[in-house]
């Protein structure tokens, strides 16, 4: 594997290093504090001396020591003793406990009894090496604010002993789609900040696409784990298209395909259809196909609509939401047109008064009106969607859209 | 091993109930007791929070004690009781805390936190 710095070793490395010592001390803060000297050391000496061929084992060897000279420091209970004399037998780098070091660091960072946000905090600062400093940058956050989090996430950790085991089979598939969601927080954060992004080292979408992975390799009999690479791989892909150049939104139909990511595309697909052959399909599986599907197409017209409404119809059945209930309606419409998808919009508001709230509920809704050739409709539901809470990027286009069509209004009117 | 105690909140409603349902509700505790009860180092059921007195000692240790009617704070859900549970871990401790009738029954909630280690 090709590095670009020592910076970007450390930090790589430092997730499996993290791992190993955790589940040789029992104490994540440790792991962590011992981790970060034996960076700061490898840093100093690399640079000087070069790179050692296994910068992993490096690491490892010399975080153990530093925290063994930090229990020496504070021992006092028995227990200290106990993990000092783990610490100093041999390091087992065998491949499987590797692999079984670095699931128990996932899921005890991806553990549901911390919420939602410690679980990304805490996954970005543990799994992907950032510091305290970037995380807060990039959830717009003060930086005590973010350390606050992450160091209560970690006590509250301690204070209930999580941590000791791998999830047992029965509390896999619960406990899966928990570490899947943050995976898919860390992505999506990059993909959607781009003010974020500049404070970082690191791109969220990659690091998201690489914790994927990750997983992926670490749980190779779970689909939905290749699902997710699927999924992040083909989003990916079209990112360069995401935004224009005046930082408004760009939509599917509009985006210059050409400017894809064919790579990303090729694996996304390629990789989804081995998975599906295993024949337990899930709804990250069936978003990765959705997906898929859009990448593939040359154009918005060449798209496989009907097939799209099929998964989303799945999807519908595994995992109903307000968000998937639009989007088939969005291409129902481009199968059987604008009135049948204006009905199930309406279908959808009747289903999840939520929806109201969500700008691309009133934007879809208005493309349907305009399509019928009901601009008051239009301008009305596009004036909806802008008294919803949204970002920047979608309001331009939004507000591009709603003057668009005062243009043809007012064209009709002189028409007339 | 380390101990859990498991808080039992009960929506208000549900003291006021009777007949079948209570009793399909008592011999919920029952069966939690066949469940855990190896791992039970403690607990009570408590009477109604109509009962509780909240009391504080005005100016310092040895000051006066005053003494309110009721729970300290009145929420829609009132503390009927508590386990202390014997289990490695967290998701050992809520293996168990899982079954309490309060958990599964509609407007119940269990609080599970550790025990301090001494």
């Amino acid at each position: 594997m090709e590095y670009a710095s020592i910076d970007e070793i450390i930090r790589v490395e430092g997730g499996r290093v993290v791992a190993t010592l955790f589940r040789m001390t029992g104490q994540l803060e440790l792991a962590e504090d011992a981790f970060g000297e034996a960076a700061i050391e490898a840093v100093t000496h690399w640079q000087s001396e070069g790179l050692p061929e296994r910068p992993g084992a490096w690491l490892t060897t010399v975080a153990r020591r530093k925290a063994l000279d930090m229990l020496r420091r504070e021992a006092r209970r028995p227990e200290r003793e106990e993990m000092a004399i783990a610490l100093a037998a041999p390091v087992d780098l065998d491949v499987h406990t590797v692999r079984d070091d670095q699931l128990r660091l996932i899921f005890t960072a991806c553990h549901p009894a911390l919420s939602d946000e410690a679980r990304v905090a805490l996954t970005l600062r543990l799994v992907c090496g950032l510091t305290v400093d970037e995380i807060a940058a990039v959830f717009l956050v003060p930086e005590a604010t973010m350390s606050k989090r992450i160091t209560r996430a970690k006590a509250k950790l301690r204070a209930n002993r999580i941590g000791l085991r791998i999830p047992l089979d029965g509390e896999l598939p619960a406990r899966l789609a928990v570490v899947s969601s943050v995976v898919e927080v860390v992505f999506t954060t990059g993909h959607h900040s781009p003010t974020g992004q500049a404070l970082t080292r690191v791109d969220l979408m990659d690091e998201g696409v690489r914790l994927a992975r990750l997983l992926a390799g670490l749980m190779p009999d779970e689909p939905e784990c290749h699902g997710m690479v699927s999924l992040l791989l083909s989003t990916r892909a079209r990112q360069a298209t995401r935004v224009d150049i005046d930082g408004s939104a760009v939509l599917l139909a509009d985006a210059d395909r050409s400017l894809w990511d064919r790579d990303d595309i090729d694996e996304a697909i390629d990789l989804l259809e081995r998975t599906l052959r295993a024949g337990r399909v899930g709804p990250i599986q069936i978003r990765a196909a959705i997906s898929c599907l859009h990448s593939h197409a040359s154009s918005a017209a060449d798209t496989d609509w009907p097939q799209i409404v099929q998964l989303y119809d799945m999807l519908t059945m595994v995992a109903p939401s307000p968000i998937v209930a639009v989007n088939r309606a969005v291409a129902l419409a481009e199968v059987e047109g604008a009135t049948a998808g204006l009905e199930a919009l309406d279908a959808v508001q009747a289903s999840f008064a939520s929806v109201e709230r969500w700008h691309l509920f009133h934007a879809a809704r208005a493309e349907f009106l305009r399509r019928l050739g009901d601009l008051r409709g239009s301008a009305d539901a596009l004036d909806a969607a802008v008294e919803c809470p949204h970002n920047d990027v979608d309001d331009r286009l939004l507000r591009q859209r709603r003057a668009a069509l005062d243009l043809a209004s007012g064209a009709s009117v002189e028409a007339e | 091993m380390p101990e859990f105690v498991a808080l039992i909140w009960e929506p208000r409603a549900a003291r006021a109930q009777q007949g079948p349902d209570l009793v399909e509700y008592m011999n919920g505790y029952t069966a939690f007791g066949g469940i855990a009860g190896h791992a039970i180092r403690g607990g009570a059921a408590l009477l109604t929070d109509d009962t509780a007195t909240t009391i504080h000692v005005t100016g310092g240790q040895h000051g006066e004690v005053v003494m309110h009617d009721g729970p300290y704070a009145e929420t829609k859900e009132f503390l009927g009781g508590f386990y202390v549970l014997e289990a490695d871990d967290l998701d050992g401790a809520i293996a168990l805390a899982r079954h309490i009738p309060a958990a599964w029954r509609d407007g119940g909630r269990v609080e599970v936190r550790p025990t301090m280690s001494m």
